[in-house]
């Protein structure tokens, strides 16, 4: 713990250790690589002797995680990234490795290679699911509250009457279950695409709302004298001081919100739909054991949340002036 | 840990003989900075005495806390020796010679006062009643009715009393303060120097203390350690020939005007 | 300088001003009621008149009568609600009652936070502990905090139930599978986040480690934890309820959201809501008291 006091302790990179790192991600890597080719794929061929492979494999899981330590050392860009990509193949291989080796029935557990497959398989489908969850549902529901969230804010920030009265609503509204909320929308507005997009856009308004709130009014009561000295027009002190002001808090609201959208729009999915969309998707094939195409639309799911999330980022980055 | 040197008696300069308590050669800090290196304190010698009051003066950047931090084992130096009461700094801190006063009260938001004023005693696992003695601690700076108070419920100043007091509680020999007054207003700092110098008569510690004023540098001391910047090293060193116990009227000796024109053309010299 | 107590008088009783405060929370619950009262007209109108066109044996004349009236609304009206309501909650102790399911649900969920409360924590302290660690896996962590984690819930039920987890268990698992990320997220940065000079502090006391962590960085990482705490509850929640609907569950909110779902009982969906909504309020309600007890120098 004392460490902290002196960083540079710490700093010091051992040139010499390169090789025996190169090494061990060699044979961790390669070692991996190597069983998942050797094992049959679950339920062909005789079934492996799991116990030895199985000590096989952890240890050159071991190894191939010496490797990412030596590979984390020092302050390089290629030690900050590089750790993290080895991590996600070797974890990948090693899945691989362990569910051939046990021959793990697909039903229970597909392999990455037929999660790999049911993507490529299945793409239309899959691609048409996206398409409806994270474009029409997601983005445009999330798009929606949004506007309506800052309107909302706009007034509540203008008319003290609704701050006290409508503000203390938006927080219980905010710990409703979206899954308690999504069924009595769907029932209400149909089983189509827009009731979907319903219940994002009121999942997104009341996080946005109390954010953009407090962003207007944690401006600072000195810089509203100095726009008042200058006897400002509201509107200026408005765009100059409150705006400025409020923008990190209304990101740090949307990027929350951002991932709640694609969350909202699964769930609201499992409540009804005229047959698309990934949350449909997962429950149906989970109901048919069709593991691998589950997984598929998970890892779908997911790269349309990394990409929501960077878009908002992004956004940020643009709007934003950096410190 | 109560030494003899806790003598009724007024202390003068200096005001014992002995071994040093703190004994710096031809220290010298350099800190790496991108693309170079600051030298933060070069050729640095200074020897002090038990019971003597130490001020560091200087201009920003001079060092002054670079200095301390050398002292209290929380840098270490790039060259040149260091000994605390005949030891290392490491081996100092070890044994608890020191308490420390940052410039900024640093006490733990989540502790009440009296909470912590005992956290040096019982990290250190000091034996007895502790809870007497740090009560005994916030009544020497006078805030025992606040012992059940957050740190944020005080204001800086009683907030910095709290900090002096949690130093003293496990009564080390030394006392090291940065600044401690550097943030509050004149009429709290003076009256907060009348009471470190009654603790210091009262105790008989060692306090080195950093300041940028030169009054308080005069009121409070027996030597004033001028120093200046770039590199950062001692200019030289005044010692304050005024009476003890010191007092409003302190001020007003005319060798009070005398030791700060001395400091001033020291640092003035420095500055060319 | 300041004295401890009040320094301010107030000028009338505290509970006046507070009675005050509620009186435009009370307009705006009004205004809110007349908007939903002619929503829900408008909302039922067609289907009235289309019920009443068909000829269906009904007590009222008109659409707009029927209209509050309908046995399958689009959206019920008050005196509906309060009917399913009470049909719903009694008897208060039955199995099939929901008072009995939301206890059930409350239950997998706070389990669930407890289990990913465990997870978080040692987590954090693996991130804090190891830079090599942190680098290989914080990526990964950051980036499932963007990835719709409910969407592995079916998934995951189907999986534990295969390897034998049945009952309570499975549900809290997939609530605190969902729930620990912010947890160990907010930790590792609270862990982290201890002020340079009282670790100085500690150093000039010559504290040990394990002080350090005890007094100074597990304090300081408090509020963080409480902080990821109010997120985690609701998606712990969200969790278990999602979980309930993906197994074969024979009490819970999701087993019951579920089942009135599939027999289009929109009544029975608009009380279910109203439970739910009073459990995640309750819920939230209930990690703030727990942050003000334990972190009692908070200054609100
Ligand atoms: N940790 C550090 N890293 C780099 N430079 C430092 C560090 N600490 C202090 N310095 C530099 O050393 C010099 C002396 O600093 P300091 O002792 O804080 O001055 P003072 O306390 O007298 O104002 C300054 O130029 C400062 O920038
Ligand atoms: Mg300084």
């Amino acid at each position: 713990m004392e460490q902290t006091v002196t960083p540079s302790r710490t700093v010091a990179a051992r040139p010499g250790a390169a090789l025996p790192t190169a090494a061990a991600l060699l044979v961790g890597v390669g070692g991996l690589l190597l069983v998942c080719l050797i094992l049959p794929v679950p339920g062909e061929g005789a079934a492996p002797e799991a116990r030895a492979w199985l000590a096989g494999i952890l240890a050159l899981l071991a190894v191939g995680a010496l490797g990412v330590r030596g590979a984390a050392q020092g302050m390089s860009r290629a030690a900050q990234v590089a750790p993290a990509l080895l991590t996600g193949l070797l974890a990948v291989l090693t899945a691989e490795g362990l569910l051939r080796a046990y021959a793990v029935p697909a039903g229970l557990i597909p392999t990455p290679t037929r999660v790999l497959a049911a993507l490529w398989n299945a793409r239309t489908v899959l691609l048409q699911d996206t398409y409806t969850t994270f474009v029409l549902e997601a983005l445009l529901g999330f798009l929606a509250g949004t506007v309506l969230g800052l309107a909302l804010a706009l007034l509540v920030v203008r008319f003290r009457f609704l701050e006290r009265g409508l503000l203390p609503y938006a927080a219980l509204f905010s710990s409703i279950p979206i899954v308690a909320l999504a069924p009595v929308i769907v029932k209400a507005i149909g089983l189509d695409w827009p009731s979907k997009t319903v219940v994002v856009a009121v999942t997104v308004l009341f996080p946005v709302m109390v954010g953009a709130v407090r962003g207007l009014q944690s401006a600072s009561p000195l810089h509203l004298d100095l726009m008042h000295t200058y006897a400002a027009a509201p509107t200026r002190t408005f765009l100059d001081v409150r705006v400025p002001t409020a923008l990190p808090f209304v990101f740090g609201a949307l990027k929350v919100a951002s991932s709640l959208a694609l969350i909202s729009a699964i769930v609201a999915e499992f409540f009804g739909t005229n047959g698309h969309g990934l949350g449909f998707r997962i429950q149906i094939e989970v109901g048919r054991f069709g593991l691998d195409v589950v997984w598929a639309a998970i890892v779908l799911a997911s790269m349309a949340g990394i990409a929501f999330f960077s878009l908002v980022s992004a956004a940020e980055t643009r709007l934003l002036p950096r410190r | 840990m109560t030494h003899a040197s806790a003598s009724p008696g007024l202390p003068t300069s200096p005001p014992q003989n002995g071994p040093p308590i703190v004994s710096i050669r031809d220290l010298q800090k350099v800190f790496p900075v991108p693309g170079g290196q600051t030298v933060a304190l070069q050729d640095a010698n200074l020897s002090i005495q038990r019971g003597e009051f130490i001020s560091l003066i200087g201009p920003s950047g001079c060092g002054k806390t670079t200095l301390l931090r050398l002292m209290a084992d929380l840098e270490q130096p790039t060259a040149g020796e260091l000994l605390i009461a005949g030891r290392t700094a490491d081996q100092a801190r070890r044994e608890r010679q020191y308490g420390y006063v940052f410039q900024a009260p640093a006490l733990m938001e989540w502790r009440t006062v009296l909470k912590n004023v005992l956290l040096p005693l019982d990290v250190m696992n000091v034996p007895g009643d502790r809870l007497g003695r740090a009560r005994e601690m916030l009544k020497l700076v006078g805030l025992e009715k606040f012992e059940r108070n957050y740190p944020w419920q005080l204001s800086g100043g009683m907030q910095q009393r709290v900090s002096i007091a949690r130093a003293l509680a496990f009564d080390p020999p030394l006392l090291f303060m940065d600044e401690p007054f550097g943030a509050l207003d004149e009429i709290t700092r003076e009256h907060l120097n009348l009471e470190l110098l009654r603790l210091w008569r009262e105790t008989g510690k060692t306090v080195i203390f950093v300041t940028h004023s030169i009054p308080e540098a005069v009121f409070l001391s027996t030597r004033v350690v001028v120093m200046t910047a770039r590199p950062g090293r001692i200019e030289g060193i005044v010692e304050i020939d005024l009476p003890h116990p010191r007092s409003d009227d302190t001020r007003e000796d005319p060798r009070f005007f005398t030791h700060a024109t001395e400091i001033r053309e020291l640092l003035k010299k420095g500055h060319a | 300088m300041l004295e401890p107590g009040p320094a301010v008088t107030a000028t009338r009783p505290p509970w006046l001003a507070w009675l005050a405060g509620l009186g435009p929370m009370l307009i705006v619950a009004l205004i809110a009621a007349a908007l939903y009262w002619s929503l829900m007209l408008a909302a039922n109108l067609g289907p009235a008149a289309r019920t009443l066109a068909s000829g269906a044996e009904l007590d009222c004349r008109t659409a707009l009568a029927c209209a509050s009236q309908l046995r399958n609304p689009v959206v019920p009206a008050p005196a509906q609600l309060a009917q399913g309501f009470a049909r719903l909650s009694t008897p208060v102790t039955s199995p099939l009652a929901l008072p009995y399911n939301v206890g059930v649900t409350a239950g997998e969920t706070v389990l669930g936070l407890v289990l990913a409360t465990v997870t978080g924590l040692g987590l954090a302290l693996l991130l804090v502990a190891s830079r090599s660690f942190e680098r290989a896996t914080l990526p990964w962590l950051v980036a499932s905090q963007t990835v719709p984690v409910v969407a592995i819930a079916p998934m995951l039920a189907v999986l534990l139930g295969q390897y034998g987890v049945q009952g309570f268990l499975p549900k809290a698992i997939i609530a605190a599978y969902i729930a620990f990320f912010p947890i160990a997220i907010g930790m590792s940065r609270g862990l982290r986040s201890a002020d340079p000079l009282h670790l100085d502090l500690m150093r000039t006391y010559h504290a040990s480690g394990a002080q350090t962590f005890g007094l100074l960085r597990f304090p300081v990482s408090l509020p963080y934890l409480f902080t990821a705490l109010k997120v985690s509850v609701t998606a712990a929640l969200v969790g278990s309820i999602v979980a309930e609907i993906s197994t074969i569950s024979f009490s819970g909110l999701g087993k019951m959201l579920a089942e009135n779902s599939r027999a289009s009982d929109t009544v029975a969906l608009w009380v279910i809501m109203g439970y739910g909504a009073l459990l995640g309020v309750t819920l939230v309600a209930l990690v703030n008291a727990l942050e003000r007890w334990v972190t009692p120098w908070s200054r609100r």
